[in-house]
């Protein structure tokens, strides 16, 4: 429990921090956009690492809610697709679907979709980190 | 409507399903004897960000604005009668305290959506205009 109190949940933390510092930092500035795929890529890392040290601790006798704690943890995996979702708007992307409504994104347009997500998955990610920490805690 | 701001719209809408989803799954399938109107108010609204999503996403501009205008009737409604008669409501819901367990997030979002859907909608109205070609949208 110290291990995932002391490292890993700041660990996800900082994470989310740095990701939606990069979102906004792409919103504002779209060159910055491969700067933020770095700090999706660490995302995903960190929201793996947050996975594995809580499965374990469930495993290894902490009592906490079995339901609630891998709900939250799922919705952790669940958000991870949106980051990066300017991909839809490629050129390529929508000339494979037939919907004419599909959107059409110029590169910055793209970054900036990829910039907007970033803030919102970051706060629902550090959201959901401090409820499985609020549940671990109550339970430990 | 901005693509971006569209595209954002649907990621936020798709986030705040999903928080509404898993918190009115357990709360209906564990509970829902203990408190059966805000745990169905709770699962109403995850229904309701999910069809708002699609129908942003797909550009159904028509659902998109009916849905979002009866969110913001539900946040307010829910968000009052929490304070007015608080004994109807034993536990919360996503709208309770006009979302204030979710940063009022779901008081905000439908107020942007209506404002850039109901934009979009008069720029469409607007006589004299074209339509915007698709690399616009």
């Amino acid at each position: 429990m110290d291990v995932y109190t002391g490292v890993v949940y700041p660990l996800v933390l900082a994470a989310s921090g740095v990701l939606a510092l990069a979102g906004i930092v792409t919103l504002l500035w779209p060159r910055a956009h491969r700067v933020l795929r770095v700090a999706v890529a660490a995302t995903y890392a960190a929201v793996t690492i947050h996975l594995i040290t809580v499965a374990v601790l469930l495993v290894s006798g902490n009592s906490a809610g079995l339901v609630l704690t891998l709900g939250y943890l799922v919705a952790s995996l669940a958000l991870l697709p949106l980051l990066g979702i300017g991909r839809l708007g490629t050129p390529e992307a929508a000339a494979a679907d037939p919907d004419p409504d599909r959107p059409v994104l110029a590169p910055d347009q793209i970054a900036r979709v990829d910039a907007a997500a970033a803030v919102i998955i970051a706060a629902a990610l550090a959201v959901l980190a401090w409820r499985v920490l609020t549940i671990l805690e109550a339970a430990a | 409507m901005n693509p971006v701001a569209r595209i954002a719209l649907v990621v936020a809408y798709a986030v705040l399903g999903l928080a509404a989803l898993g918190r009115s799954s357990v709360q209906i399938s564990t509970k829902l004897s203990e408190a059966p109107v805000p745990y169905l108010v709770s699962g109403v609204s995850a229904l309701l960000y999910t069809v708002i999503a699609v129908a942003l996403w797909r550009r159904w501009a028509g659902v998109a604005l009916v849905g979002t205008a009866i969110e913001l009737v539900g946040v307010l409604t829910v968000g009052t009668l929490g304070y007015v008669e608080s004994s109807w409501w034993p536990d919360e819901t996503v709208w309770t305290g006009y979302g204030s367990a979710y940063g009022w997030v779901p008081l905000l979002l439908p107020v942007i959506a209506l404002v850039l859907l109901v934009r979009e909608r008069r720029a469409r109205t607007a006589p004299g205009d074209t339509p915007a070609p698709r690399s616009a949208v």
